[in-house]
Parts: structure tokens; sequence; C-alpha cells
């Protein structure tokens, strides 16, 4: 149940900040995946045996063959991640606690419209705009690669692999969505909204760095969602998108119940 | 039964903020004002109206509707001038008018054409850049257009020159001509006791008084009696002020202003 006036609002707002991270995605992913090349994947392996820590803490492994291992190791370790994670810090915070914060909230709740339909149209805001940029770049790496490299693309493995960055980024956007419901101050919610994935995603870097770290990867929601294991069709990665999914759908939930039972000082 | 009845109302924020036993009712077709100073209680009061708090203790209902539970059910029939407007800074007047139309679900058919005339608005630009009186004009168009039964203003006229408080005066006038049940809040006296049946004086979260503006004058109302050297003296002293002259004896009545009554109420015993 939304309000399709809201949502339209929503929607127009959302979509300047769609265009600067499609813009930004085109950008990365066409010249990343332009770089694939057998001969330069031997100089980008001298690389990680130079500075492996440091490759390896953005997601970068040696040794990768096929196109779609090439897009894992130097696409799906960072850029996939960090630019729709910080989409949905973004909008996760505009949608609910901005407008508690700065008072407009009372425009939306002082209206024969339940506090519940309000808190489910933004949580779609948020959920169409991290579908669309996913939709995007699953496009954008399909043109590209069959544009420049043909035939060398499973496509299928493609699909499934971004449907569980899919689930990767509704848990992400289920955990700012709900602190952008628990608090009335932007500062807050930011704290929380932002700061908890952006920490867990530098526990990730840090696991995957150092050997002596590698148990803090139990520490992070980030080791749930497992590329390679995905694209292999692994039991454990389906289940650990499947894990993202659901819980980023509880804290979605949990988000819309806290918003209707709240104390609004506004 | 009373349109809007709020029975026992506490919420205690601590260090004697919040209100604390708040009751009183206000009858279909009345305008009730809502007096007090800043901090007294006032929005909060109002923010358990609108259904935005959750009552620690004590209840609160419009039209025998919970004001929390069946907050959707009653906001169909009310409109609302928050006591702080904010609105959505990106939009343009033109646009959030237009929005929170939809978002009601209101048809072509409501009065903001009627209204924007009355206040001499035109509300093309960013939200962002208008003048404070222009945003309350906003927000007064928005909660009259839908034309609800009950309005539940908070103060509704700061930040408007006298010219517009005059109309807005007389657009409240009329809507209590239409059978409106009306609560609005004010610090201003002269506002209140020219639009409202009954006052309740709200002090330090507690109400201090609940009566009609007739009688809280009356209770207010000072006999003098003045002596003078001459007859001519007094007959002229009586034509000034108003009084009764009597040889050399003048009657006089002071009517306190309801600001002094308030001041009564708010400064505690010093002016008695």
């Amino acid at each position: 149940m939304i309000n399709l006036t809201l949502y339209r609002r929503e929607m127009k707002n959302s979509l300047k900040l769609l265009l600067i991270f499609a813009a930004i995605m085109t950008m990365y992913v066409s010249i990343i995946i332009s770089m694939y090349d057998p001969e330069l994947m031997k100089t980008l392996d001298s690389f990680y045996e130079i500075m492996p820590e440091l490759m390896a803490a953005v997601g970068m492994s040696a040794g990768t063959t096929s196109l779609l291992g090439f897009m894992i190791s130097y696409l799906y370790g960072f850029i996939l991640l960090v630019f729709p994670m910080v989409f949905c810090i973004l909008r996760g915070n505009g949608l609910i606690a901005k407008y508690v914060d700065r008072g407009s909230m009372v425009a939306l709740v002082a209206a024969p419209v339940k506090r519940r339909t309000i808190a489910s149209t933004q949580m779609w805001v948020l959920l169409s705009g991290v579908l669309l940029l996913l939709v995007y770049i699953t496009g954008l790496e399909l043109v590209i690669c069959r544009s420049s490299f043909p035939g060398e693309l499973d496509t299928l493995a493609l699909l499934k692999l971004n449907v569980g960055l899919l689930c990767l980024h509704v848990f992400i956007g289920g955990i700012c969505f709900l602190s952008s419901c628990c608090f009335s101050d932007t500062k807050y919610s930011m704290a929380f909204g932002a700061g908890i994935p952006a920490l867990m995603y530098v526990i990730q870097m840090l696991a995957n760095a150092g050997e002596q770290a590698e148990a803090l990867k139990y520490a992070t929601f980030f080791t749930l969602f497992n590329p390679t294991g995905i694209v292999d069709g692994e039991t454990a990665a389906i289940v650990g998108a499947a894990v993202l999914l659901v819980g980023g759908i509880a804290m979605l939930a949990a988000g819309i119940l806290v918003f209707s039972r709240k104390d609004l000082h506004i | 039964m009373s349109t809007i009845a709020i029975h026992n109302l506490t919420r205690d924020y601590g260090h004697g903020k919040g209100i604390f036993q708040i009751s009183f009712q206000v009858e279909e077709g009345e305008v009730f004002g809502f007096l007090g100073p800043n901090g007294a209680g006032k929005t909060t009061t109002i923010r358990h109206l609108m259904g935005f708090l959750r009552p620690k203790s004590g209840q609160c209902s419009i039209n025998e509707l919970d004001c929390w539970r069946d907050r959707e059910q009653i906001q169909k029939s009310l409109g609302y001038i928050p006591g702080e407007i904010s609105f959505f800074d990106d939009m343009t007047g033109t646009e959030y008018l237009q929005f929170a139309a939809n978002y009601r679900k209101l048809g072509p058919n409501s009065r903001q054409k009627e209204l924007l005339e009355r206040f001499e608005l035109d509300p093309k630009g960013k939200i962002k850049k208008m003048s404070k009186g222009m945003k309350q004009k906003i927000g007064i168009v928005s909660a009259f257009m839908h034309d609800s039964q009950i309005l539940i203003l908070d103060e509704p006229t700061s930040g408007l020159d006298p010219l517009m408080q005059n109309r807005f005066i007389e657009l409240i006038h009329e809507e209590k001509q239409r059978g409106k049940t009306i609560l609005l809040s004010s610090h201003m006296f002269e506002e209140v006791e020219r639009t409202c049946d009954r006052i309740g004086i709200i002090r330090e979260g507690r109400l201090a008084a609940v009566d009609s503006v007739d009688t809280l004058r009356e209770r207010h109302l000072h006999q003098y009696t003045v002596t003078l050297d001459t007859p001519e003296q007094a007959a002229a002293f009586a034509r000034d002020f108003g009084g009764i002259s009597e040889g050399l004896r003048v009657q006089v009545a002071a009517r306190q202003s309801l600001e002094a009554i308030f001041l009564n109420y708010y400064g505690g015993d010093e002016h008695d």
C-alpha cells in the first residue's frame, strides 16, 4: 500500500542522484571491462605479486581467467559494493529521518494517510532506486561485454551474480532505512545508517588483506556475499545471499513498524 | 458530545517540562483559544491531538475517536497549521500546494484559489526563498483548502503583517459562521479575544483557567469612585473616562485587558 503522489515526488528526488551514480558506474564499468586482456592480466597479476595485501583489500585477486572472473575481481570487490551502498545511505537517511529532523514530516502525517503507508512508500522509493541502479549496471555490463568481447560472457551467471548483489544491497538498504526510521535526528540516523555499513566494509577489507585478520570475516555481513560462489552455484553462497535478502526485508519491515509507533516531535 | 475532548493528558519531559493533567473540551461549532507563553505546553498538547505523540497517561479524542489509534480517520476532517512551518524546501509554493492536494486525494474543487486571493499570495517562488509570512500563508492555505470541519491552528498568525492578521481573523469568523470547530493556540491576547468563545490558559504545562472570554473579562472588572473638586470637573472626568458622575463623585470601571488577566495567571501573585 503506497501513496502514488508521494512516490512520484520521491522518485523525482532520487532521479538526480541515480543519474550521477549511473554516470560514475558507466565510466568505471566500461573502463574496467575494456581492460580485460589476457596480456594486461599478467600486468595486474604482477601488481598482485608486488602488493598482494593492498590488491586483496579492495577485493582483487590474481589468477582470474574468464571475463566474468575478471569482473568479479575488479568490479564486485569495491565499485559495485560501495557506490550503491552510498546511494542507500543518502536516500535512506533522506526519506524519513531528514523530514522528521526538519519538521517537514508534518506535511505527510497531518493528512488522512496511514504512517504505515508513508513508510512503505518511502521504502519502495529506496528499493526502486537500488533496483534501477542494479538493472542499469546489468544492462551496461551486458552491452559492454557483448560489444567488446562477443561470446566471452556467461550471461546467465552474470544475472545470478547480480541477483546476489541485489540481495546484498537490499540488506544495506534495510540498515539505512531502519536507522532512518528509528532516529528523529539526522545526526544519529547517519551515524548508524552510514556508520554500520562503512565499518562492515572496512572490516571486510581488513579480513581480505591479512591472514591474521582473516577471522574478522565472521564479523561482517559482506562475507555473506560471495560472488565466485554464486557464479559456481555453491549452496553456501546461495544461502548467504538468501540470508541477506531475508535480513534486509526484516529490517525494512521493522523500520515501517518503528515509524508507525514512534512519537514524532514535529 | 464534545468535538475535542482532552482528559487528564500528561507527558512529563522531566525537569518540570511537559504537560500535566490537562483536561478541557471544545464543543461543536465553538472557537476555543489556547493561550499561553512560549514553552507552556500548547504545542505538546496539540501534537497529542494530531496523533504525533502517544499519550503517556490520560486520553484525548476528536469526534469520539482516539487521537493516537484512529489518527488517519480523524485527519479526514481536520485542517492543521503547525506551529513551526517547514515544507519541502525544494518545491515551489505552487508545486507544494498541488502536492498537498494530490496527496490528500482532493478533487479540483478545493478552496485553494479563493484562499490564495484572500491572502494575496503568489506561490510561484521556491519555498526556500520565501519570507516567514509567505510560508505562513502557504500553511494557512493548505490547512483550509480541504474545507474540513475541525481546525487545529497552532499560532496561525505568526509572521503575518497586521493587515493579513485581520484577514485571518475575518476568515476565522466566517468559518465559525459555517459551523467549524476551531482550536486556536496563541500567545497574542488580542487575537484570541477577537476570535474565541472560550479560552483556556496554560502555564508551565498546567491549565490555569478555562472560561468564556466574557467571564474572564467580568472577573477582572474593577470599580473605582473618584471625588473631584468641582461638579464641572467631575462631569468632564466622567466624559473622558466613561464614568457616571454624581455631584463631586464619579464612578469609573476599568476593564483589565485580557493581557493583564493573562499576566495575572502567568506572573503569579505580584499583580493581585
